[in-house]
């Protein structure tokens, strides 16, 4: 009998061995099989029966943002007032954007990758704007002086500095990287982010007591609000009334450079918060790849197509004759609000495709409108195009 | 027999396939191979503790000084008195992270170096001659700050300034009362580091209440709040609309703020490399920990890459005016530049380090939501 026993023990040793191997393997698997995402047809989620979906905060901000655009454009703005729109998110016309809390400035270029010398320059265009612009409204603007430009083809005006700058376009199209791209691809859907709020979507916690939604879902959320906030939750057309950031232009890039751009974004927010609730990180950090680079596209096209816009009209207008200068330099600074965007686009792997310096250096090549140089124009576009792959 | 090979077979095959999986997918076993005792042991035997005893020194030193200054309080004791409160609050750039323990549990952080003071307040306490320095709306009345103004604030010359010392006992009383509770919180401090030390260095788990957690939590977040903010980012104004000049560091002996940002990035080097507090030897470190996990961001050494970006922070400190307000005020965009490039190793620490050690963070930042 012991002979037997000792005979057998190794046996069901290596048996009770094999067993918890299998068991430690299939487990691994497991956890692959349970959180298969499947996307519902449009970004409606829900929990106990209501919707797991909010991102009122996005939406007041692309309200302001609106406002903010149209006040740098005003004659009768003051400092106080706009810096009082821009950084303590108070003095809107419509009136419940004030009780909100939320503000811009302190979520313009304040990534934790964007560098901190950019809000100081929109901060310097609020001064510019209502010190030199402001008071220049009825002169005619020339080289080092501001005033207006009257366009060619039609009653309307343009105001620019004393460079040529329409600032309430750097202004509103720097927000576009600055605020709406930033906090999407290098905020909100950045791994960093998101991962921090792991735990508690594992075990299925609250964002906060009485909410219906975990860190991570709302953070997802949040990135898609600073795109859809004023747009139709389930079926955005784009183009958005009021949106005056990245919705209108995403519209834009649809119709023109890319389309199908639309759906691909849309439908990799869908998939991408499917996979949060399914607990699926890796399907999650792939639809975040997707947007960062196509959300990314959006800025390089206008830059692009802004620069390239000045260069011809330029062309055009030097030759012939007429005032071309009102259509180009507002195009320009279109343009250069969508370089200084740059600097915050990511191509997925956490890396703008251009950094602060080398969106500094272009920058600096317009830093005169009434001076700048076609040729420079052009090599900065095909630069853009070529290493964004456009 | 032939059954047992078949199974043994079988089973070493399984073995492999699941350890090689394991450590392809996760750094789980390697993180928990890494001696963290040793590394404990370290940090408090030849960083922490050797920091405060300095510290500890360079106070009584403090003490000293300022009885002679109350007790004659002329120009040649004000320069010793203003000497040894520099070289203190030098010290004091060397323990300020490591917020742990008794020194969170009294608030002594708080009451050692809140800036900007609280002036009105404070000149109250002074003329009232009486509060009570623990109360937290006291906090910006009291410590290092505090002296700055008491020592370089009071007057327009010094003349003036030991002026308010020659009339009356009131302003020598406080300067007194605000050094005696510099030291007494120390003290307190440093015993509880004497007794506590077993307890402290065998807390070495990977849980969130773990003195290794709780330290690497607290460093990163000291990184973050303590330096990156307070001495560079809110003065420049990273957080509000403009800039903030009056909130620098040592605001009335205004030209030695780059000296103690400067001191306090040392050390959080040091921390990092795990450089003894007397720089005469090395041990493990979070750098070591890196280096041992092969931790890597974009095909290079995670750890290098950290001590590369915080030397070029250092050298981008370094090229300021000893004076930030002046720096503020003539060229902010260094400043940003400088914030900028302490702002890289935030990242690196928080997010790309505490992933390697598979560590959360212990504290969250504002949303905004």
């Amino acid at each position: 009998m012991n002979v037997m026993k000792i005979k057998f023990l190794p046996k069901y040793l290596l048996i009770a061995c094999l067993s918890l191997f299998v068991i430690s393997c299939s487990d691994d698997d497991d956890v692959v099989v349970d959180n298969t995402v499947t996307p519902p047809s449009d970004y409606t989620f829900e929990r106990n029966g209501a919707t797991s979906v909010s991102y009122s905060g996005q939406t007041a901000r692309l309200k302001m943002a609106n406002e903010l655009s149209s006040a740098m454009n005003n004659a009768s703005s003051t400092k106080s007032g706009l810096t009082n729109m821009f950084d303590n998110g108070t003095g809107f016309s419509d009136a419940t954007l004030d009780a909100t809390g939320k503000k811009i400035g302190n979520k313009t270029f304040a990534s934790a990758v964007a560098s901190s010398t950019v809000k100081p320059k929109f901060d310097a265009w609020i001064t510019d704007f209502v010190d030199n612009v402001a008071p220049k409204f009825a002169v005619t603007a020339t080289n080092g002086s501001a005033g207006f430009l009257q366009d060619a083809g039609s009653t309307k005006k343009r105001y620019v500095n004393a460079n040529g700058h329409e600032l309430n376009q750097l202004f509103t199209k720097g927000l576009i990287g600055g605020m709406a791209a930033d906090q999407i691809v290098n905020g909100y859907l950045s791994p960093a982010k998101l991962n921090g709020a792991k735990a508690g979507n594992d075990a299925g916690t609250m964002y906060a007591e009485g909410k219906n939604y975990t860190s991570m879902e709302h953070y997802w959320d949040e990135g898609f609000g600073y795109l859809y906030g004023l747009d139709d939750q389930k079926k955005p057309t784009l183009g958005a009334t009021g949106d005056v950031l990245l919705n209108k232009y995403a519209k834009k890039i649809e119709d023109s450079n890319s389309p199908g751009i639309a759906k691909k974004i849309y439908d990799a927010f869908i998939l991408g918060r499917a996979a949060i609730v399914a607990k699926n990180y890796t399907v999650r950090d792939a639809q975040a790849v997707i947007i960062q680079q196509e959300i990314s596209k959006i800025i390089g096209y206008k830059a692009v197509d802004y620069l390239e816009d000045f260069v011809n009209k330029a062309t055009a207008g030097v030759a012939g004759s007429g005032e071309w200068r009102a259509a180009a330099f507002h195009s320009l600074s279109e343009g250069y609000g969508f370089i200084l965007s740059l600097q915050v686009t990511n191509d997925g792997t956490g890396k703008p495709y251009f950094t602060n310096a080398e969106v500094n250096t272009m920058l600096a090549k317009m830093s005169n409108f009434w001076t700048v140089n076609n040729a420079d124009l052009t090599a900065m576009a095909n630069d853009i195009k070529t290493k964004m792959s456009l | 027999m032939y059954k047992n090979f078949f199974l043994l077979l079988l089973t070493s095959f399984l073995l492999v396939q699941c350890s090689s999986s394991d450590d392809d997918s996760n750094t789980m076993d390697q993180t928990a191979s890494y001696d963290r005792s040793k590394m404990l042991i370290h940090w408090v035997d030849n960083i922490i503790n050797p920091a405060y005893s300095a510290f500890n020194t360079d106070l009584s030193n403090l003490d000293s000084s300022t009885k002679a200054f109350v007790a004659n309080p002329n120009q040649s004791n004000l320069d010793d008195l203003r000497t040894k409160w520099l070289v203190s609050y030098k010290s004091w750039q060397h323990v300020e992270m490591f917020d742990i323990g008794k020194a969170e549990e009294i608030y002594y952080r708080l009451k050692m170096n809140v800036y900007p003071i609280d002036k009105t307040w404070l000149e109250n306490n002074i003329s009232n001659g009486s509060y009570d320095l623990d109360k937290p709306e006291n906090y910006a009345a009291q410590g290092f700050s505090a002296l700055d103004y008491m020592l370089y604030g009071l007057g327009a010359d010094d003349t003036e300034i030991l002026n308010k010392f020659k009339s009356g006992v009131k302003y020598s009383n406080y300067l007194t009362a605000l050094v005696n509770k510099m030291a007494s919180l120390t003290s307190t401090v440093i015993a509880d580091w004497t007794n506590n030390r077993e307890t402290f260095i065998g807390s070495t788990d990977n849980t969130a209440s773990s003195s290794t957690n709780k330290l690497i939590n607290d460093f990163i977040f000291y990184y973050e709040k303590g330096f990156r903010a307070n001495k560079i980012g809110i003065p420049a104004g990273v957080f509000s609309g403009g800039s903030l000049p009056s909130k620098v560091e040592s605001f009335y002996k205004k030209d030695i703020s780059k000296d103690l940002a400067l001191e306090a990035m040392e050390a959080n080097i040091k921390f990092f490399n795990g450089t003894s507090f007397d720089g005469s030897s090395s041990g493990p470190s979070l750098k070591s920990y890196l280096i041992h996990l092969n931790s890597t961001k974009n095909n290079t050494s995670l750890s290098s890459t950290i001590e590369t970006k915080l030397q070029s922070a250092k050298n981008s400190i370094n090229s300021l005016s000893n004076n930030f307000v002046t720096q503020i005020q003539t060229d902010n965009n260094k400043m940003l530049t400088t914030y900028d490039q302490i702002q890289t190793v935030v990242v690196l620490l928080k997010v790309d380090m505490l992933q390697a050690f598979d560590i959360s963070t212990d504290y969250v930042d504002a949303d905004g939501d």
